[in-house]
């Protein structure tokens, strides 16, 4: 081990998706945002891992992996349909390769080919449709922790009981157990939303480490002594690492942020609104919208209308990334020199992202993952990558500081998924909660295996109910009308499941329709609902 | 197929209005916003409005205020103080603006009746809010967590080299504040800068004799009950009668309130528009 470095820094992506799988139509529009993800994100991650892997270069990287993500990775279908969907960017490319010869679009059509069919053979030959493979093979060698995540991405502090903060993370570690074979050591509650306690359910499922807003560590009680730049632990004994503003906003931040550079991809601008409605329609959804199809061939260019935007240049674009990518190590090296003289001890920096940033909004944002990572392992000296793990076993001493409620949503708490847009879905998500309480606490002991079946998908639809991704879109405006009715659905569903088990009689055709719709933890323990396991995990 | 046009299903129109409007039972919930603002929803059954009819007489409950009985608790749960806010009963839920954070409240829907009597009828769940600034405490316990994580070695004033925690902390709140406030993202129109209101009370504070006043607005009216009605471009739901009433935070400066009515057949339109100037002033 290299002990000259002045500090550590922690490089955290955030992978999350709501669970979109539509069984009941042949093509569904919002299973794109899975699809597209894989193309710009998971896959480009996991081809940089293989590539510096390969070349020796050593990295530490965090990723949470969030349990519906996982599920939808697994998933038979979905691993099918983005199977088909894969082939038709492949095919789309390989027509567009030919059909931009001699114009400026040629040497991006050319990257396209190659990307999609580079994506196809990590996906089929390296990882044999299943991604995760891909994710546990970096873990295994200890270059990636991966942290779960709340079940669905369950807001918690706008839970108020119990029983459900420990059903999401109940269901999230033995989800974890059945897919990566171990339990989790961190995770990554669901929008950094930290509810003052909740680290005690944290502690009982052998979680030693999560996440918190610069604020939810800066305003605990005591005052912080390293501030964020050290993690602390909770009064249970886990430890909180604070999010360290400067690197999230060279990164973020619209005015300033690397993103925003003139000759990087343009977002808006995509093939699918651009080329002839006859020769782009085999490639658009059934119903023949124009919408994106992910292959765009201009850059930022400047604050000029769409129509003006210049092509783009994959090779200008690498030179920025790579540019980019040495200012943002030059900036840490400056902050951790600064801070190692201040602080005095090592500190650690800890720089989180939504992982679907790089990639799928920012198109070039694994490239600058790539060369951030071959500049800190060739070009310098004060900064060591690390994982949460390794720093604890370094540091096993830490204040201990109850951290604030708090979240990383707009202004800090829990303004987004709780304004007048969201609002009314609490009374309802609140009373299906409690019903599902009342039926683990009644059936606790049941062995008839139809109810079973019935307790099973109850759970499900309400844990599906209170993803945070329903009320977010609500709060953004995007998809609000699909958010809204798959909040709405899954609600009515537990309810017609709930009056069944009232009435005592079971429509097993309904039952078995909704386990073929929404078949999200195969294995789920229903009973985590009740009252008696809760207050086993509560201290 | 786009979930725009979800094939046969019946369920493919859900939508908020596809939930019912109540549980029948009477009940209460508090949740936290932020430092400074809590939602509550209830729900008044008949039965219990019956009964509060035949405790108090017909024209009592009519005559009687409607109001949200806020208390603020001690660290001890005993109650410290109480404000009361006037609510419409038919609204079912409010946002509940309060001047301290980090404490913990209950609220509880109630009625006063003509004769100043202050009847409770539903209590919400207690919820603690957080703070808002760097903590006051500054003594310092240190754990030692092991690799078996289960043992715990608990170790108090250890001394480390370098700056107090008071330095450290304050720079880095300091410059965590300067970052969000270039950076945070424009916000809708509602509650703005909760952070700089915070700010001020604290200086009035600290010169012993102090004054701190703020303003809300509530926006009501009432329309034809199957219209759909829009304040800005947000769709509001209609109490059962067509009333309506919102409560919203009131920055200085201009506020623009756009309220418009569409007809349940969408056939006729009509508006109203509101504005509102608030000019804040402090004197010494």
């Amino acid at each position: 081990m290299n002990n000259k470095e002045l500090g550590y820094l922690c490089l955290v992506l955030h992978a999350h998706l709501p669970f979109v799988r539509h069984p009941e139509y042949p093509d569904f529009l919002e299973e794109d945002w899975f699809f597209e993800a894989m193309c710009e994100t998971y896959i480009p991650l996991l081809d940089i891992y293989e590539r510096l892997t390969k070349e020796g270069i050593d990295f530490r990287i965090t990723m949470s992996l969030t349990p519906p993500l996982c599920n939808m990775m697994t998933d038979p279908l979905l691993q099918e349909r983005f199977k088909n969907y894969l082939y038709k960017r492949i095919e789309l490319s390989e027509k567009e390769v030919i059909r931009t010869k001699n114009t400026p679009f040629y040497k991006a059509a050319l990257m396209y080919e190659q990307r999609f069919k580079r994506i196809r053979e990590l996906y089929e030959d390296f990882y044999n449709g299943n991604v995760l493979n891909g994710f546990k093979k970096f873990q295994d060698m200890g270059k990636l922790e991966i942290i779960t995540c709340c079940a669905t991405h369950g807001f918690l502090p706008l839970q108020i009981r119990k029983e459900a903060v420990n059903a999401q993370l109940k269901i999230a570690t033995d989800d974890y157990f059945q897919k990566f074979g171990k339990m989790p050591r961190g995770i990554w509650l669901a929008e950094c939303a930290y509810n003052p306690g909740d680290d005690y359910f944290l502690k009982s499922y052998g979680i030693r480490f999560f996440f918190l807003e610069t604020h939810g560590i800066l305003y605990g009680t005591p005052r912080p002594r390293y501030g964020v730049y050290a993690p602390v632990y909770c009064p249970s004994s886990v430890a909180a690492f604070g999010r360290d503003m400067e690197s999230a906003h060279q990164v973020w931040s619209a005015e300033m942020g690397y993103p925003g550079d003139y000759r990087y991809r343009e977002f808006y601008r995509d093939v699918g609104y651009d080329l002839d409605y006859e020769y782009i329609k085999p490639y658009l959804h059934s119903d023949g919208v124009r919408r994106n199809v992910g292959i765009k061939y201009h850059r930022i260019t400047g604050r000029v209308p769409l129509s003006e935007k210049q092509p783009y240049d994959p090779d200008d674009a690498r030179e920025i990334a790579a540019i980019h990518a040495g200012n943002f190590m030059f900036n840490r090296e400056r902050q951790i020199e600064y801070l190692y003289g201040f602080l005095g001890r090592k500190p650690i920096v800890v720089s989180m992202y939504d992982a679907e940033l790089f990639g799928h909004w920012w198109f070039e944002g694994p490239m600058f993952l790539e060369y951030l990572f071959r500049k800190i392992y060739y070009d310098q000296k004060t900064i060591r990558l690390i994982t949460p793990m390794e720093y604890l076993s370094i540091y096993p001493d830490n204040q201990v500081v109850q951290p604030i409620m708090s979240s990383w949503g707009d202004k800090g708490y829990n303004e987004v998924w709780l304004n007048g847009s969201n609002d009314w879905i609490y009374r309802h998500l609140h009373k299906a909660t409690e019903r599902m309480i009342d039926l683990a606490n009644r059936f606790y002991n049941n062995t008839n295996p139809l109810y079973e079946r019935v307790l099973k998908q109850c759970a499900r639809e309400v844990v599906l109910a209170q993803s945070s991704d329903w009320p977010f879109l609500m709060t953004v405006g995007t998809a609000k009308t699909y958010s809204t009715r798959r909040f709405v659905w899954h609600i009515q569903r537990f309810t017609r499941l709930w009056e069944m088990i009232n009435a005592g009689n079971i429509d097993e055709g309904y039952l078995s329709d909704l386990e073929w719709r929404d078949n999200i933890f195969p294995n789920i323990d229903w009973r985590s609902f009740s009252t008696i396991d809760t207050e086993k995990k509560a201290k | 197929m786009s979930s725009g046009k979800l094939g046969n299903d019946n369920e493919r129109d859900a939508n908020s209005n596809s939930l019912p409007d109540g549980y029948g039972n009477t009940e209460a919930v508090l949740l936290p916003r932020d430092p400074f603002w809590m939602f509550t929803y209830w729900e008044i059954s008949y039965n219990t409005v019956d009964r509060l009819i035949k405790e108090i007489g017909i024209d009592n409950f009519q005559k009687s205020r409607k109001v949200i009985r806020v208390y603020k608790l001690t660290d001890n749960g005993n109650i410290e103080d109480f404000f009361d806010v006037p609510i419409v009963l038919e609204a079912k839920n409010w946002y509940i603006n309060v001047n301290e954070c980090g404490k913990t409240y209950e609220c509880e829907v109630g009625l006063i009746t003509p004769d100043g009597r202050y009847i409770g009828i539903v209590k919400t769940n207690k919820v603690m809010l957080p703070k808002s600034s760097v903590s006051d405490v500054v003594d310092e316990k240190w754990m030692s967590v092991n690799q078996e994580f289960e043992k715990l070695l608990e170790i108090s004033g250890v001394e480390y080299i370098g700056k107090g925690s008071l330095d450290i902390a304050k720079s880095l709140a300091q410059r965590w504040e300067m970052l969000r406030a270039v950076f945070s993202r424009v916000t809708s129109f509602g509650v703005s800068s909760l952070s700089s209101q915070a700010i001020q009370k604290e200086e009035f504070k600290e010169k012993g004799f102090w004054l701190v006043a703020d303003c809300e607005l509530v926006v009501y009216g009432a329309t034809v009950n199957d219209a759909k009605l829009y304040i800005g471009d947000r769709l509001i739901k209609l109490n059962p009668d067509g009333t309506f009433a919102l409560r919203y935070a009131l920055p200085d400066g201009d506020t623009n309130i756009p309220i418009k009515a569409i007809s349940g057949d969408g056939s006729m339109e009509k508006g109203v528009s509101i504005k509102v100037i608030r000019e804040t002033k402090k004197y010494e």
